[in-house]
């Protein structure tokens, strides 16, 4: 960071002084400078957006399902803070949960800025801190929550490590305020939560653009290659490399290596989770095998001959369930060493011959180095894996044969399928309920350890489900990584005003409650309807694996504009920056306000004037938990799938508190009524149908113009009927005039404001903040 | 001897204040004591009927009408409860219901006050847990009954875990009994 000093004239006893800029802290160089004024907040310290985080939570109060009634942070405990009790350290359960919760949003944010840092470092190291951030010919700004945040306009790699040590700094900060003794209120550590997970935002943002910028990734053209995906997809005649995590270094030097080598064509590629999508987005030759959901059942199948895990979302037990199959294993991250011995050191000959007999598990530190081992010990394995190895499917599934109908397993489960039921079947030649769990299973692997009889009840759905398995190949559009400004000036407007009923972000983990099935057809749906589909991670590999009625993928189904009724794949977890940065673009680019340093603005622009709602019907990770609660700080509503209320927090609006839906009327300064729109930051639905609904009702906003919330209407109140048979109880509380109600509609929707006391509002120009009242009367 | 209770999902042990565990019975003579009754139907009811074949939007309707309860159903059952007459229905999600289940000045979905007793069925197993954990900690004041075949410990009041045949044998007497009232 840096602080800047302008002397534009200068006339005293001393000196004469004429165009100074001194700079403490860094050198300004030529063509740096950048005309936007510096906002009130550039790199925003833990308490800078306190007030901002107050108006939040004041409207939307955290909402708490302890997962536990104890606290154990510390020696007094373990403390029963049950139903109003206290702990020994005076902690009560409204505060334990906050604390839990910020604790969440700091583990997903430094899983993402270590990311990042790794990757910059990386880059850095092989191009040069002043190879320059380029993310596409189109794409002026480049870098919307860096500029947003910090203040700053990054030109080349080296900018980004101002970036990353405020993100160290603010880490740090926050956990500290976790320890016992520290903060001591729920809203001020759901404020802390908020600052977490715009930090997460961030450090998603610094990751993307440095490798799209140093490694050639997709600039944001909408037709990029579809390529495949599937556990079917991966050839197995061919020598298997695999790689595990999110950082895409090591992957992309194996894929460097056998194209320097010229034998890239006769090795598979491939990767589970967001390294699958970096993999892709830097080879089309790269595979995906799937989301997370995948990870223990690929591995399991011995297919790979060599796994590389780099870090986040590898799995703790990955290394033995690899070695029991053979698959000799590369940990390449300071993150995950998984207690191999380092041989980084070591020659590359060394580690191949170590890897190939006696040390078939190790790390190694430096991705060049990976990127040859990994190749050259692959092809050595392969011919032995192939007459070794395979699945034995008539083995597996004798084990049935031990079952007792016990259903520890289903019990287990933690999505409650009905495993037992589904083995004991098997047990008497009835294969078809392990299939149908196959497609609802999330992989994890708990009936495995639940069985007393020790049947591997992964592996046994697996063998049941291995013709699914070979057939499971699909299509997926690679990431393209940022959102074009051309894009943004198309739909910027129609957003703003409404016409666009919304932008629809999937994002998350692959934790469902059913199957991915569910997280396609919702995807599907909105499609039709014209909405913006964006989606990013494993949600967007999940998209993928499904066929509509004529045997489509939807990424062969619907173009992959950033346009209504297309459907964008932006790649990686770290890709989630642009779905975000897109929303931040508009109130930039079609509304022109300053995005330098001035977060209050933008999100007060966002949360009334912008339909963006995420929609992570799979969410796992604390960093999907992170990504989520940095997009509410910017105004934007989340619904989290069912298995998302373990994260044990919301943030809940209530529809009936009218006092708490008005805005100023920036037009006159008057507090005005705005309507519960957004109703919900954060909400967690149980079914599909919920999230379904909530999403068309979150999507609507203050500014909306008459025909924009007809639009949006229109859709709430069809999807409503569709789908719960009625009109929508709360249909009174968005109509602001008549024009808003949807002209097909109007014989339904007036006989029931009629009935329930309906009064036309003015249609405000909203906004939260006091000092963007334009005049008062 | 005495019966070890165990919650349904393994993993999910409480603390000290644990659901008493009742059987259905003993559920209709307590429900009976109620006088504002609010029936929280979540979004797994359907399924019950295919899995253990309890219509649970039926068992719902029948045990608000015995008493004068109101329904609040989860909005992916919803549907299952279109031509339902005489006994208040509300559409909304779980989530929704519970944060103004939880708030002491609510005056209810009538206007009328607050519920003395709120019965769960036909939740997510893990969804409802957490459901309940939020009344268990935040409203104290307010009981709850889960009528669910398995054990919920952060109920007030619940059923042990029971077979699918059990089950509904045992809502069937209990709402035998509480018909009975009338």
């Amino acid at each position: 960071m840096a602080t800047k000093i302008s002397i534009k004239e200068l006339d005293s006893q001393f000196a004469k002084i004429r165009g100074l800029d001194l700079v403490i802290g860094k050198i300004v160089e030529a063509g740096e400078e950048w005309s936007e004024p510096v906002g009130p907040t550039p790199y925003p310290d833990i308490t800078a957006l306190r007030s901002w985080d107050q108006r939040l939570l004041a409207r939307y109060p955290p909402f708490y399902s302890p997962l536990s009634d104890f606290c154990e942070f510390c020696t007094y405990g373990k403390c029963d803070l049950t139903a109003g009790k206290q702990g020994a350290c005076g902690i009560d359960m409204a505060t334990h949960q906050g604390k839990w919760s910020l604790l969440t949003c700091v583990m997903g944010a430094a899983a993402h800025a270590t990311h990042a840092h790794h990757i910059v470092e990386y880059l850095i190291k092989k191009y040069g801190e002043d190879h320059p951030i380029d993310v596409g010919s189109e794409i002026g700004v480049e870098a919307p929550l860096i500029r947003l945040i910090a203040g700053i306009k990054p030109k080349k790699l080296g900018d980004l490590k101002e970036v990353l040590t405020y993100l160290d700094n603010q880490v740090t900060q926050l956990t500290s305020a976790t320890a016992t003794g520290q903060e001591q209120a729920p809203v001020d550590y759901e404020s802390k939560a908020l600052h977490a997970g715009m930090l997460d935002n961030l450090a998603l943002e610094v990751a993307d653009i440095a490798q799209i910028s140093a490694l050639g990734l997709p600039k944001g053209n909408s037709d990029t290659p579809l390529v495949e995906i599937g556990m079917g997809a991966i050839d197995k005649s061919k020598p298997v490399v695999l790689c595990i995590g999110h950082n895409v270094a090591p992957g992309s030097e194996v894929i460097n290596y056998l194209e320097d080598k010229g034998v890239y064509g006769s090795v598979e590629v491939a990767g589970i989770c967001c390294t699958a999508h970096d993999l892709t987005r830097y080879s089309k030759n790269a595979k995906i095998v799937g989301p997370i959901s995948r990870q223990l059942m690929f591995v399991r199948s011995g297919i790979a001959d060599i796994l590389i895990i780099d870090q986040e979302c590898v799995r703790a037990d990955v290394v033995d369930e690899a070695r029991s199959v053979g698959t000799r294993i590369i940990a390449t991250s300071d993150q995950v060493c998984a207690g191999l011995p380092d041989l980084t050191e070591k020659t590359p000959d060394e580690i191949v011959k170590a890897l190939l007999t006696d040390t078939p598990a190790v790390l190694v530190r430096n991705p060049v180095k990976v990127g040859e081992v990994a190749a050259r010990a692959a092809i050595e394995a392969a011919p032995q894996r192939k007459s070794e190895k395979g699945l034995k499917d008539e083995q597996v599934l004798a084990n049935t044969s031990r079952c007792s109908l016990c259903r520890e397993c289903t019990e287990n489960c933690p999505i409650n399928l009905d495993i037992g039921y589904a083995v004991n079947a098997a047990k008497k030649s009835n294969l078809e309920p392990l299939q149908k769990i196959f497609l609802e299973c999330i992989g994890c692997g708990r009936c495995d350890e639940a069985c007393p009889q020790s049947i591997p009840v992964l592996s046994t759905i697996n063998a049941a489900a291995s013709a699914k398995i070979r057939e499971e190949k699909f299509t997926i559009r690679v990431g393209r990584g940022p959102i074009r400004d051309t894009e943004i000036r198309n739909v910027g407007r129609p957003i703003v005003m409404g016409e666009i009923p919304g932008v629809i972000a999937f994002a998350g983990c692959s934790n469902y409650p059913g199957g991915n099935e569910d997280l396609a057809k919702m995807a599907d749906e909105f499609a039709k309807r014209r909405y913006i589909i964006v989606a990013s991670g494993c949600a967007a590999s999940d998209l993928a694996r499904y066929r509509d009625e004529n045997g489509q993928t939807l990424y062969e189904k619907y173009p992959g504009d950033f346009d209504a009724g297309c459907i964008v794949n932006t790649g990686s977890c770290v890709s989630n920056a642009h779905p975000i940065g897109a929303v931040i673009k508009i109130a930039s680019i079609f509304a022109k306000r300053n995005l330098r340093g001035n977060f209050e603005e933008i999100s007060d622009y966002i949360l009334n004037r912008i339909g963006a709602v995420a929609i992570v019907w799979g969410s796992q990770h604390q960093k999907a938990m992170a990504i989520a609660t940095g997009a509410n700080r910017l105004g934007i509503p989340v619904i989290l799938g069912p298995q998302g209320v373990k994260h044990r927090r919301a943030y809940l609006g209530r529809s009936e508190d009218d006092e708490k839906w008005s805005v100023l009327n920036a037009r006159d300064g008057k507090k005005v009524y705005g309507g519960p729109a957004p109703e919900h930051l954060l909400y967690v639905a149980e079914t599909i149908e919920e999230t379904m609904v909530m999403a068309a009702r979150l999507v609507m906003r203050p500014n909306d113009t008459a025909k924009g919330r007809m639009i949006k209407l229109s859709n709430y109140i069809n999807l409503h009927k569709q789908l719960y048979g009625t009109m929508p109880d709360d249909v009174q509380r968005f109509v602001r005039a008549e024009t808003d109600i949807p002209i097909t509609m109007k014989e339904d929707v007036i006989p029931v404001l009629e009935e329930r006391g309906w009064k036309p509002i003015e249609i405000p120009d909203p906004t939260l903040l006091d000092r963007m009242v334009l005049r008062r009367e | 001897m005495s019966a070890k209770i165990s919650s349904y999902e393994t993993a999910e042990i409480r603390g000290p204040k644990l659901a008493f565990n009742l059987t259905p019975e003993n559920c209709g003579r307590m429900l009976k004591r109620s006088k504002r009754l609010l029936v929280v139907v979540g979004g797994d009811a359907l399924k019950m009927k295919i899995d253990d074949g309890v219509d649970v939007p039926e068992v719902a309707v029948r045990l608000a009408r015995s008493l004068g309860g109101t329904i609040v159903a989860s909005p992916g059952v919803f549907k299952a409860f279109q031509g339902v007459s005489a006994v208040k229905l509300i559409n909304m999600g779980l989530e929704d219901a519970v944060n103004r289940l939880k708030d002491e000045s609510w005056k209810g979905f009538d206007g009328m006050g607050g519920y003395d007793m709120a019965v769960f069925i036909g939740g997510l197993y893990y969804f409802q847990s957490m459901m309940l954990s939020t009344l268990k900690h935040f409203a104290p004041n307010q009981k709850t009954i889960s009528l669910d075949r398995f054990y919920h410990p952060n109920a007030t009041f619940s059923l042990e875990n029971l077979t699918p045949d059990k089950w509904k044998a045992g809502l069937d007497a209990m709402l035998q009994l509480l018909e009975e009232k009338k």
